[in-house]
């Protein structure tokens, strides 16, 4: 019965092609660092789940942010582990987005065909480093405010357009109610939106092309 | 790569690829493992140790030391070897270029070889920035010291490890002439917060002189500090200073004191350091110090400044000092030189002292050694050295930012200028401290106070610039900026707001005030004063509206025009429509009211209503006032009585009836005068008076 519907369902959507271009396709021999940008990417959708269910009680507000992220602590059943996964998780993706960079470069993996790979990847870790500066701010605590202040107020001494760029970011000359909205609608529409179409090129890419084997060293004369 | 490279490239993966695994499950369960081993570590993480909440956010809290997360720190790091102008390195420059290369890494490396050890260059960097940027975020995490240890043992290096290393590293670069005081104080380098709210007035300036003279400040340590705390030697006066500096065993207070002498234990240059830490090189307290006694709060000013810096370079001549063998007797004169040579004889010479003297010379006693030279010097007046010789005294230092903030101060804060055009402008309507009151312009209504903390908390800057430079004319407010017809330009609308906004720190009215909110009648020429002259002057000349008085106003308006005019404003000009504020009543009485006024022909500006009333009540008491302690028996000018204002001075006559523009008089106190100074010396008469006088002299300077 399973196997009808399935059968009847492939007749029509067709997945069972995708299935073996995806799961059943051939990968060159690796080892485990080849695992790092599946670990990304499972950062991501970590981040992903517990950001979603984070908005649904975080206020971006001065008045209630701190509020409600103290709610989410202290109240919320499992809210500490979800809190905890997403900050804690912040970090994990920094750390992992890095490695995996890194182990592409020595690996000499963003070499012909995969140039375009690596551009996405570039933009994805510019991506990453500004969910991490924007959601720093979010929790509305001290060192949110102040490391967000001295943050911000780095980006404005740019030469000609500092001044422009700091009042860009923050929405006005100071730190305020404005910035706190602009840095959340980032956090969790801008970035998130930029993250998945960029993601999915990434990704359609690594599946196209197919992952790199290991590089042997040349015998050289 | 070429394209034999790629194909055969191609093939080897396609070789690869057959010799290697399914996806699924093999690779898959790698990754899974991986996640799972990530998603363990992270709820680890969030179950062991938590969470981390601070205290929720405090923007006034400038004690804080701000650390931004984790992975920046060694940006933050990087920002400390590029102090000053060179920042931009570090924070565009260098991040810049590195997302760059990172980016078009493989049009940059375009090897067919793909193993690290076969691309040693590109390898070698990666490895190097990677330990580079451990190593800064190591750095970061060590510079920060714990709060408890910071600088023990020395208060001021311990000052500026809690509140200033964190971000400036352990020395800062400051350009010549920078005002550090103010910087200090009131933060205004990017992303510094203002200290004036944590630290006191001496523990800034302790700080400047710790930046400026970090040496200096060793030297305190060595030298002074067995006897004195820095806080109290900090910004006292550099002649007492410099004199304990130079005179060593012959300074008096130092006299019974175990100390070396100065000049040998400590070089010229040494000096000078710790002169910088002492007196930190800050013009306006440098300025209240050494300068408010004799100029009061900042002194007109409006030459070069290298005419400024020779003047208080070099002290001075600047001065004439009366002959006073001419009022004194010859006891009296005694007394003064004797008084002068040993000032704690408390006798006869310091009364005199304080009667004659103390005008010019404040409370800072000339001081002589020699009796008779002293009597001579009194008793002959002229250019004496009334102001010390700067140049000896002031390190290079300080004496830049002396010049630099009385230049400054000469041309008056934005604060002062705000205050005036407030009292000019504003308090008509809004009081004198913006407390509000009973609308001129509509009966029942009160104009709520702009001064309380909750007004001014609730709109920032641009909202009352807009407002004062746009007006309400729903309620009765014109506007004020040049933009929109109004009498100010965007500078001055700039500092009226800035004005307004000193009063957040500390509100002058923070509830509405009780008002009489009964009804008030104005009478027509009240209403006139209070809204009308706002644009068309107080005598319906025209300033910024057009002359009332003018002929062709009247016959180009019939007066049903003009009551429209007032009744529906008058479109594309800042004259706004008053219907709906006044009754109609009270318009036609100020169309009445206009129609009355006096014609007179175009151009022509009618004699102004004297603003004095008599010379003995009006005119006299300002003399008596601003310029009799000195033009009194002194020589020169006399300002003393009628007869003497019109016929002394060394170049009498010093008033010439109805010429305003060549009586020296009125050329001084406005401060045009072809030669000597400006009078009064310490500072402009207010306004107001000199308009007495200048009205006075127009009216052709009566005796009444």
């Amino acid at each position: 019965m399973v196997l009808k519907i399935a059968n009847w369902l492939d007749e029509r959507v067709g997945w069972s092609g995708v299935w073996e271009a995806i799961f059943l396709r051939k990968i060159p021999k690796v080892n485990w660092f080849y695992t790092l940008g599946s670990a990304t990417l499972f950062t991501a959708v970590n981040q992903a789940v517990t950001g979603i269910l984070l908005t649904l009680y975080y206020v971006p507000t001065p008045d209630h942010a701190y509020d409600s992220v103290q709610y989410i602590t202290t109240q919320i059943p499992m809210g500490w582990l979800i809190r905890g996964l997403h900050h804690w998780g912040a970090s994990a993706m920094v750390v992992l987005t890095v490695l995996h960079m890194l182990r592409v470069i020595l690996l000499g993996a963003y070499k012909y065909p995969r140039e375009v790979t690596w551009f996405t990847g570039v933009f994805l870790l510019l991506i990453v480093v500004g969910f991490g500066f924007t959601g720093y701010l979010l929790p509305w605590d001290q060192k949110a405010y102040w490391g967000s202040a001295v943050g911000s107020s780095i980006a404005g001494a740019a030469p000609v357009i500092g001044e422009w760029v700091l009042r860009v970011v923050r929405g006005g000359s100071d730190l305020s109610a404005v910035t706190l909205a602009r840095f959340y609608g980032v956090h969790v529409w801008v970035l998130p939106a930029s993250l998945i179409l960029l993601l999915g090129i990434h990704m359609y890419l690594v599946i196209k092309i197919g992952i790199s084997a290991v590089p042997q060293r040349e015998d050289e004369a | 790569m070429n394209k034999q490279e790629q194909k055969e490239y191609l093939e080897q993966y396609k070789r690869d690829k057959e010799k290697g695994v399914p996806f699924y499950p093999d690779i898959l369960f790698k990754d899974a493992v991986i996640s799972l081993v990530i998603f363990l570590a992270l709820a680890a993480l969030a179950y062991f140790i938590g969470t981390p909440l601070e205290e929720r956010a405090n923007p006034s809290d400038t004690s804080y030391t701000p650390k931004p997360e984790w992975y920046f720190l060694f940006l933050f790091q990087l920002l400390k070897y590029f102090p000053g102008e060179l920042e931009v390195l570090a924070v565009v420059a260098i991040p810049t270029l590195a997302i760059i290369l990172l980016f078009f890494l493989p049009f940059l490396d375009r090897n067919s070889k793909r193993h690290p050890l076969s691309r040693p260059w590109v390898t070698v960097l990666v490895l190097g920035s990677v330990v580079g940027v451990l190593f800064l975020t190591v750095q970061s995490i060590r510079e920060t010291p714990p709060p408890s240890e910071a600088g023990q043992g020395d208060p001021v290096a311990a000052l500026y490890t809690e509140n200033c290393a964190v971000c400036h590293g352990g020395t800062i670069l400051v350009p010549e002439g920078t005002n550090l005081h103010d910087i200090i104080a009131q933060g205004t380098h990017e992303g510094m917060p203002a200290w004036s709210g944590d630290l006191t007035s001496d523990e800034i300036d302790a700080l400047a002189g710790f930046v400026l003279s970090p040496g200096g400040n060793a030297l305190f340590k060595e030298f002074c500090s067995a006897c004195h705390e820095s806080s109290e030697l900090v910004a006292s006066d550099p002649i007492e200073l410099k004199m304990a500096l130079d005179e060593g065993l012959a300074y008096a207070p130092h006299a019974d004191v175990n100390i070396p002498e100065w000049s040998d234990a400590i070089s010229q240059q040494e000096r000078t350091a710790l002169l910088n830490f002492l007196v930190a090189p800050d013009g306006q307290r440098l300025f209240a110090t050494n300068c408010a006694q004799c100029h009061g709060r900042s002194v007109s000013f409006a030459g070069e400044e290298a005419e400024l810096r020779l003047l208080i370079n070099q002290g001075g001549l600047h001065l004439e000092m009366p002959p006073w063998r001419e009022t004194l007797s010859n006891d009296q004169l005694d007394a003064l030189a004797g008084y002068v040579t040993n000032p704690s004889d408390t006798g006869d010479g310091l009364e005199l002292f304080t009667q004659y003297c103390a005008s010019c010379h404040g409370d800072r006693i000339p001081t002589m050694d020699d009796f008779d030279q002293a009597r001579e010097i009194i008793a002959s007046g002229g250019a004496h050295e009334t102001m010390p010789v700067w140049g000896e005294v002031l390190t290079a230092e300080q004496f830049d930012a002396l010049v630099s903030y009385t230049l400054e101060a000469a041309q008056g804060t934005p604060l002062e200028v705000g205050q005036e055009l407030f009292a000019q402008n504003c308090t008509i309507c809004h009081g004198d401290f913006g407390e509000g009151g009973p609308n001129p312009a509509r009966p029942d209504d009160i104009i709520a106070p702009i001064s309380t903390s909750e007004y001014l908390k609730t709109r920032d800057d641009h909202t009352l610039f807009q407002i004062t430079a746009q007006g309400q004319p729903n309620f009765g407010m014109s506007p004020f900026g040049s933009a929109y017809g109004g009498p100010l330009d965007d500078d001055q609308v700039t500092a009226l707001v800035a004005f307004i906004r000193s009063w957040e720190a500390d509100p002058p009215v923070d509830l509405p005030p009780e008002v009489n909110t009964s009804s008030i009648s104005l009478s027509s020429d009240e209403v006139y004063e209070q809204l009308c002259a706002q644009c068309h002057g107080p005598d319906g000349l025209g300033d910024v509206g057009p002359s009332l008085r003018d002929p062709g106003f009247r016959t180009n308006n019939t007066p049903q025009e003009i009551f429209e005019t007032i009744s529906n404003g008058h479109e594309a000009t800042p004259m706004i429509s008053w219907g709906d504020l006044l009754s109609a009543d009270t318009i036609q009485d100020l169309t009445d009211f206009i129609l009355a006024l006096e014609i007179t022909e175009a151009g022509v500006i009618p004699q102004p209503t004297p603003g004095f009333a008599s010379f003995a009540e009006d005119v006299m008491p300002i003399f008596e006032a601003k310029c009799v302690p000195c033009h009194g028996s002194m020589g020169g000018w006399d300002g003393t009585t009628y007869d003497a204002v019109m016929t002394t001075g060394d170049n009498a006559p010093t008033v010439i009836p109805n010429d305003v523009e060549n009586s020296i008089l009125a050329q001084k106190i406005i401060g045009e005068q072809t030669y000597g100074a400006i009078m009064p010396p310490a500072g402009k008469m207010t306004n107001a008076e000199i308009q007495i006088i200048l009205d006075w002299i127009a009216a052709g300077a009566p005796d009444n």
